[in-house]
């Protein structure tokens, strides 16, 4: 408390005098992260140290859930399949995007070469996880088109693990590239004019401009956008569901796809309760030590 | 002073709790028997069909129902499960047999329908073995809301080409299915996601019921030598092209209809899927009951799917639900639902308006027929689960079928494990 540090006797007074009325007007606030946020929190985290099939009331069994969950062989290939979810979404839909930032930022012209990137945003997730199975589906729009160059033998696209979780990346790399493009631009177009003047009068141009200069200047938005993506690939629940529903035998489920599926396909609440607990930790350790790490002020330029 | 701030929420955080608690418990039946009924349904393509049973059940009961329909099973299931928490638990709603009824019969949140069922048994509205699947301890709960024989679907032009004639054994079955490969059509249908058991179902209720049953209720293990011969006879029908791509997101009634595949085994209500498509009921497609694996069975098995209408226990409209209940049972009912829905009716008395269906009703519920309960409501749902995944697995990629098999084990041993 810093203003314990220099307290005054007529500011102690004035204080009191709005003690209660303040707490009044910051009670509603209070209240709906409370019932909104915390609750819910709490609730799932009793929830998953009980057995409790959302009918009469849940039976307390300790960590027997957090034990069965880490004993299914399921749940360890949800886990590798959402890594591959966060390295793949990491490599393509963010890589890709400061491609085309780089490419079109002090390009005139160059919102027009960035804006089809975009117009796949405005389509939700499972939209996009339906139209993407028409293309990807056995005899869909692009077995028909490589059929039609002659090649008769394709790859089963959404049958077989990895390459069905690979091309789901791809699909969402289709939505997602616009928007990171959009972010990249922006912090390439906030970069001052001086420094990188200075750069290219000293000669650095392209790949060198880009690892002295762009790169470690971009460092406060890069770390916005990868720990974004690194919470939303954590997550990734939609396009799956809309193309493979996790299948075939499970073989593209992800961690959300798993929790979803004890909870509400199998009504054992405590156990997608306790995938979800776990879930939540993975994610908020990975955005902390992430953020930590990158925000510091010993990686400033 | 932030120990006092996080004591202060931590108690408004759980008088906002005892205070959600004290909301829940159900509420006082208010005892009418006509107005308006909440009716809540996963079948929300079915809502226009409710709709139009209106008009009769205003005439017949003096009740409309205000129909609610989610398209999302899963998301319904919940919806439903948390609301007998609430006041507002539902006057009628539609669920699964099975498993999922028991569940919910066992905490008694569902209004027992023994007297209904005893008049309709009586007046010869329904027969006696549909009782089986809605009693629980000696008394029933919940009326059938419909009722589907699985049944082979097949185009008629192709078999016309062909020259082949519905089979009356499986040996004809196969004949047809290895006639129609030679020429280079694909016998069957298939899919990898979520129907993926009705040809083990086949399998196995055709080679043995008492087989099949002893998977349901745990007596027989999913890696007994008997199941392991079956399925490898699925494999090698996989291996002789008898199937369909399993990845295919074509719509299995478009499918049929342009010829994809010349047959498809469905339950009665994809009738109505196939019109929808564009094809006639007994000129482009017809149907046949598929003849037993096992030649000496005296009766040919034919699994059956019958849906429920559930009222709860604590709803406001409990009594309300069950007067609807009672006249759904009833021939005129049935009639205007059949052809409102244009499915098979469970009351024998009711008129059926597509002829196909009407026959195959006669047939199925005649002699030389046995009814068994379709494995999607058969099978307690966590086993279901993963045995719907394995089986898709497997189609996806045949092969040795043991590991798929003893993973679905691995499930059902931990269930049976569970319910000691």
């Amino acid at each position: 408390m810093t203003s314990d540090k220099t307290p005054t006797v007529p500011y102690r007074r004035e204080k009191d005098q709005y003690r209660w009325s303040a707490l009044g007007f910051i009670a509603p606030g209070v209240l709906l992260v409370a019932v909104l946020l915390y609750l819910p929190l709490l609730w799932t985290t009793f929830i998953s140290l009980t057995d409790y099939n959302g009918l009469g009331d849940p039976e307390f069994i300790g960590f027997d859930n957090y034990a069965e969950m880490l004993d299914d062989p399921q749940f360890l290939s949800s886990v590798l399949n959402t890594l591959l979810w966060v390295g793949g979404t990491l490599l393509v839909p963010v890589g890709i995007g400061l491609g085309v930032a780089l490419l079109t930022w002090n390009l005139k012209g160059g919102i027009w070469l960035r804006l089809p990137f975009l117009i796949p945003y405005a389509v939700s997730g499972i939209g996009v996880g339906v139209i993407w199975s028409f293309i990807l589906g056995s005899g869909g729009a692009l077995d028909q088109a490589l059929g039609a160059f002659g090649v008769a033998d394709t790859p089963r696209w959404l049958v077989d693990a990895p390459l069905n979780t690979v091309v789901m990346i791809l699909a969402t790399a289709w939505q997602g590239v616009g928007v990171n493009a959009l972010l990249f631009t922006i912090g390439l177009q906030s970069i001052p004019r001086e420094p990188l003047e200075a750069a290219k009068m000293d000669g650095a141009n392209g790949f060198r401009l880009f690892r002295s200069i762009l790169w470690p200047m971009l460092r406060p938005l890069t770390a916005v956008v990868v720990g974004l993506s690194i919470v939303a690939s954590l997550k990734t629940f939609d396009i799956v569901q809309g193309m493979t529903k996790g299948g075939p035998g499970g073989a593209s489920e992800t961690l959300a796809l798993t929790m979803y599926k004890e909870t509400f396909v199998n009504s054992d609440y405590g156990l997608g309760s306790a995938i979800a607990v776990f879930l939540t930790v993975v994610t908020l350790v990975a955005s902390i030590l992430y953020l930590r790490q990158q925000l510091s002020s010993k990686n400033g330029v | 002073m932030r120990t006092r701030r996080i004591a202060a929420g931590l108690s408004a955080a759980t008088a906002v709790s005892l205070l959600l608690a004290a909301c829940g418990g159900g509420a006082e039946d208010d005892g009418a028997t006509t107005g308006t009924l909440d009716f809540y349904t996963n079948k929300a393509a079915w809502e226009p069909d409710f709709e139009e049973l209106n008009a009769t059940s205003e005439s017949g009961a003096d009740i409309t129902l205000d129909t609610t329909g989610y398209s999302d099973a899963d998301q319904y299931d919940a919806f439903i499960r948390q609301s007998f928490r609430t006041d507002k638990s539902p006057g009628l709603f539609t669920w699964q047999t099975g498993p999922s009824l028991a569940e919910l019969v066992d905490e008694g949140l569902i209004a027992e329908t023994s007297d209904i069922w005893d008049k309709a048994v009586d007046e010869g509205w329904i027969t006696e073995d549909m009782r089986d699947a809605y009693t629980f301890d000696g008394k029933q709960y919940c009326v059938p809301m419909n009722v589907a024989y699985w049944v082979m679907y097949y185009n008629k032009n192709i078999f016309e080409e062909q020259g082949l004639e519905e089979p009356t054994t499986w040996a004809e079955l196969d004949a047809i299915a290895e006639q129609l490969s030679g020429e280079g059509i694909t016998p069957y249908y298939q899919t990898s996601t979520l129907f993926t058991f009705p040809w083990f179902q086949q399998l196995v209720a055709g080679t043995d019921p008492e087989l099949y049953n002893g998977l349901a209720t745990g007596e027989v293990e999913y890696t007994d030598p008997r199941i392991v011969a079956i399925m490898e006879t699925w494999r090698d029908q996989q291996e002789a092209g008898w199937f369909s791509d399993a990845g295919s997101t074509v719509d299995p009634a478009v499918g049929l209809k342009q010829g994809d595949y010349a047959m498809i085994n469905f339950g009665s209500f994809f009738n109505g899927s196939l019109d929808g498509a564009g094809m006639v009921s007994g000129e482009d497609y017809d149907m046949f009951v598929i003849p037993a694996v096992n030649p000496a069975l005296e009766t040919t098995p034919v699994a059956v799917e019958s849906g429920p209408l559930c009222v709860a226990e604590n709803s406001s409209q409990k009594t309300l639900g069950l007067s609807y209940s009672e006249w759904w049972m009833s021939p005129d009912a049935q009639t205007a639902w059949s052809e409102a829905r244009g499915d098979v009716a469970f009351n024998p008395q009711a008129t059926v308006a597509d002829p196909m269906l009407e026959e195959l009703g006669t047939t199925v519920t005649g002699d030389g027929f046995e009814r068994y309960d379709r494995y999607y409501e058969a099978t307690p749902t966590p086993i279901l689960t993963v045995a719907l995944e394995q089986f898709g697995a497997f189609i996806a990629n045949p092969g040795d079928p043991l590991p798929y098999l003893e993973t679905i084990q691995a499930e059902a041993d931990k269930y049976w494990a569970d319910q000691e």
